[in-house]
């Protein structure tokens, strides 16, 4: 009896092992691992760029250099598996830190290219989008940055510090998706752009391109973006330079450290049309004052201070508001989405009309400015005539 | 044998051929012509009192096991001296020699050839007089002893550098030192039908629960073997699960191990000629504490002990880990992490399981091979292992880089729970084939069976994960963490002491 169940228990073991398994075993150095994946457009067909790492060496003399591969085709995953070909290795996606499209992707529609990387099992959600402007993907990968290995991670360290350098707001392909599928939100996507840099092409992220739906109606530059990024309450650290009266003295260049920022938005119903309300709250650091002698411990001085920022804030906001409201109709602050969650009832009415009232939608704007760090613990530094 | 026939104690003994006879001559005949005959290491000295009545007499022993200036200077010089007065018969012949004129300090009487054959194989002096039919016994054991040194298999920094040796009494007297109490218990069987090896169990009588004294009593007696050569023989033969590699009895060479050990409520079993004791019952966590525990801060034995758990992990998780990660999940592995392995592993020919099993094996018979070596060739076995051939071995690209960390690091962290050392070894093996036919899913996969085989094991009737699943503070104080000596107020609760207060200043706490 004892013997019949160790049969048993062999067999049904055996069982779950030869059949139950995942028998996807590999070995890891037969494995190409893509970095970045990027899609161009040369109408009908898709250029499918990848950045691969080439590892070679063994041993202790392991070496790690980055190649692009590139081939033409019907769609996006084709054009991956194609290049399995090319490269001669199997292409291993899960480590992609970077997607990156073309202008003329992104004006066509994104959907094509952005629906393969969100139904693959082994792209990742957390891969970071961008829009590549004035240069095609291909030039973006041959770049050299100065220090990363490769494009890709440049791309990605540069995203993960966005709060210290501003100036675009990373995106990564879950949220993406997100803000595609949703009602009353335009998604908007940081921007790739070359630089020459000593003689080479340097990436750099600046800038936002909007969407509306899948499509791409235009840029915002990278002040724009800031502003954007205040309004979206992405705004973690920044630098603004602005120019300030200072008394009777003349304006001075004087630079504001952002070190508090907070955003309310409200949708509206007013007169039986949307409407909304933008409160805006802003703490400054003091981070550079020059040659302008303004002294912070002097309250109607500082009081002035706070004033013409809130003014220029407010202006800027303005101008934002007009631009992605008049020229691209794009709700990108997404406030056709707060309408819907806030205000079912009224959102169930414009709604489908959205489009239509949005350009024309009122906002008010109160902005509060605050200067609460001087970064003096003396009177400022005085040249003696 | 004919006349080696048992008889009941206390019935009217009937003179039989067993007893002693009257008779210098008829003894010695059957002593050397019966009993030991062949036995050329039996020694006969023959002499006679002194005048005026000299008698005949004969001084038996074992050569090599006595002590002989001992049973010349304080038996035949005295017993050649003096004379025995002639009015003297029989019995009182012996007595009246134990009792005036040997010097020696154990002096006993026996009547019965079969207690001459027994006695003498315990380094006894047997003085047999013509016309007496009872021997006389003198102590005078004395055999190579080893000396009282540091057991080389647990030495300590902070500690008592005392181990037990070979020999049983010394072992008993050693432990002694440490439980002066009249309470300290010792009961002795002898097992081992050639053997007649001497077993002592020790307890507290006032702390040990008397049914598990019974228990390892019961035991020891139903073994029925030829020779005891070892604790080990002992220890493999009364243990519970006996198909577990888990150990079910503990086994130390430190006095003050066995000491703590019975002071909780345990019982410890000594083997003449063995200087391991056993300690029952035996649980897990026992295997990932170590005597210096208790002699060093409670802060940092608590994280020793931290240590000991997490090597225990890493030593028989490590490989399998590597190899499920490497060859079903490299999206897992961070991605610098997993291009280095990937360029170091780049012309490698082996799969990486052949690769962990080889180098693992490599590392296995290192061990092996340096274990038993004199510490100079151990040493220089070592070195041509690890330096020469990991780093040929690298260098040749026959195996990667991250594989000898791998190897290195499940090797260095298994000696970090010696006792569970070598079993370390089989889980680890298994582990790693698991994790190589279903990747991480196998290993999850083993880890259960293995905690199924652990929860079904006991050890003396106490489950072998005890404290290890209970959030009884009391039950806690002494597992992953140590807590300080004024807080371990009560003894073990599986243990099922007859007192289970240790410390006497917490009083009313008996409730925990």
């Amino acid at each position: 009896m004892k013997r019949v169940n160790l049969v048993r228990l062999t067999i049904l073991t055996l069982i779950c092992v030869l059949l139950a398994g995942c028998w996807d075993y590999i070995e890891i150095e037969t494995l190409e691992f893509v970095f970045g994946l990027g899609v161009d457009r040369v109408t009908p067909e898709y250029i499918v760029i990848l950045e691969m790492v080439k590892t070679s060496g063994g041993g202790q003399h392991a070496q790690v250099e980055p190649k692009v591969l590139s081939t033409s085709s019907g769609s996006v995953s084709s054009g991956g598996a194609a290049l399995s070909n090319v490269a001669g290795l199997r292409a291993f996606w899960p480590h992609a830190y970077v997607f990156l499209m073309s202008e003329q992707v992104a004006r066509e529609g994104i959907l094509d290219a952005v629906e393969y990387i969100a139904r693959s099992r082994q792209v990742r959600g957390t891969v970071w989008v961008f829009v590549t402007k004035d240069c095609t993907v291909e030039e973006v990968f041959k770049s050299k940055p100065p220090v990363a290995n490769s494009v890709s991670e440049h791309l990605n360290a540069i995203s993960l510090m966005q709060e210290n350098i501003s100036g675009f707001i990373p995106l990564q392909v879950w949220e993406l998706n997100q803000d595609l599928t949703k009602e009353g939100i335009s998604p908007v996507l940081p921007t790739i752009r070359l630089v020459h840099e000593r003689g080479e092409l340097v990436p750099v992220v600046e800038g936002t391109a909007v969407l509306k739906g899948d499509r791409m109606v235009g840029w915002l530059d990278g002040h724009e973006s800031d502003i954007l990024c205040l309004l979206k309450g992405v705004f973690e650290r920044g630098f603004f330079v602005i120019n300030t009266e200072v008394g009777e003295h003349g304006r001075f260049p004087i630079t504001y450290e952002i070190v508090g920022n907070q955003v309310d938005i409200k949708p509206l119903v007013k007169d039986g049309r949307p409407a909304a309300a933008i409160k805006l709250t802003m703490q400054f650091g003091v981070e550079e004052v020059g040659r302008a002698p303004i002294n912070f411990r002097d309250m109607q001085q500082t009081d002035s201070v706070e004033a013409q920022l809130a003014t220029h804030f407010k202006d800027r906001i303005r101008e934002l508001l007009h631009k992605v409201q008049v020229e691209f109709n794009a709700d990108v602050l997404g406030i056709g989405q707060l309408f819907r969650r806030k205000q079912p009832e009224a959102w169930r009415h414009f709604g489908s009309d959205w489009d239509v009232y949005f350009p024309d939608l009122p906002v008010e704007l109160e902005v509060r400015c605050q200067v609460v760090l001087t970064g003096l613990s003396s009177a400022p530094l005085r040249v003696r005539d | 044998m004919f006349f080696w026939k048992h008889t009941k104690k206390g019935e009217p003994q009937p003179r039989g051929l067993d007893d002693i006879s009257p008779s210098l001559r008829t003894n010695l005949h059957w002593l050397k012509e019966d009993i030991f005959v062949h036995d050329q290491t039996i020694a006969y000295r023959g002499f006679k009192t002194s005048d005026p009545h000299p008698r005949e007499c004969v001084l038996i022993y074992a050569d090599n096991m006595v002590k002989h200036e001992y049973l010349s200077q304080f038996v035949l010089r005295p017993m050649m001296r003096s004379s025995l007065p002639k009015h003297l018969r029989g019995e009182e012949l012996a007595h009246y020699a134990a009792e005036r004129i040997l010097e020696s300090d154990g002096a006993e009487f026996i009547t019965r050839y079969s207690e001459i054959g027994d006695k003498l194989m315990d380094g006894v002096g047997v003085i047999l007089i013509d016309g007496c039919p009872v021997a006389v016994v003198v102590d005078a054991q004395g055999w190579a002893k080893r000396a009282v040194t540091e057991p080389p298999s647990e030495s300590v920094v902070r500690g008592p550098r005392q181990g037990f040796s070979e020999d049983l009494g010394v072992n008993i007297s050693l432990v002694r030192l440490r439980l002066s109490s009249p309470n300290f218990k010792t009961r002795f069987l002898h097992v081992g039908t050639q053997s007649k090896t001497r077993v002592a169990i020790l307890y507290l009588d006032n702390v040990t629960s008397m049914e598990l004294v019974e228990e390892v009593e019961r035991r020891i007696k139903a073994i029925d073997i030829d020779a005891v050569l070892d604790s080990g023989y002992i220890q493999e033969l009364i243990q519970d699960s006996p198909y577990s590699p888990f150990p079910t009895i503990g086994q130390t060479e430190r006095p003050d191990v066995v000491a703590a050990k019975v002071l909780e409520g345990r019982v410890a079993v000594l083997v003449d000629g063995s200087p391991f004791a056993l300690t029952m019952p035996y649980l897990l966590v026992e295997a990932f504490q170590a005597n210096e525990d208790y002699y060093n801060h409670w802060i940092t034995a608590t994280f020793h002990r931290l240590v000991r758990y997490i090597s225990f992990f890493v030593t028989t998780a490590t490989p399998a880990i590597y190899i499920a990660l490497i060859s079903y999940h490299p999206q897992l592995i961070p991605t610098n992490l997993v291009i280095s392995i990937s360029a170091a592993r780049k012309n490698v020919p082996f799969p990486g399981i052949v690769e962990v099993i080889a180098m693992g094996l490599v590392f296995e018979i290192l061990r092996e091979g340096g274990v038993r070596l004199p510490r100079p060739i151990g040493q220089a076995i070592s070195i041509v292992g690890a330096i020469v051939l990991g780093d040929a071995a690298v260098s040749a690209s026959l195996v990667s880089a991250p594989m000898i960390i791998v190897v290195g690091l499940t090797g260095v962290a298994g000696f970090v729970v010696p006792s569970l050392n070598d079993l370390a070894v089989l889980i680890r093996l298994s582990l790693v084939l698991l994790a190589a036919a279903l990747g991480l899913y196998g290993f999850v996969f083993g880890v259960i069976a293995f905690l199924l085989l652990l929860s079904s094991m006991e050890s003396f009737g106490v489950p072998y994960l005890s404290t290890m699943t209970t959030l009884v503070p009391q039950d806690l104080k002494d597992t992953v963490v140590r807590v300080p000596w004024w807080q371990m107020v009560l003894r073990p609760r599986y243990l099922a002491s007859k007192d289970r207060q240790r410390l006497q200043g917490q009083a009313g706490r008996t409730d925990r």
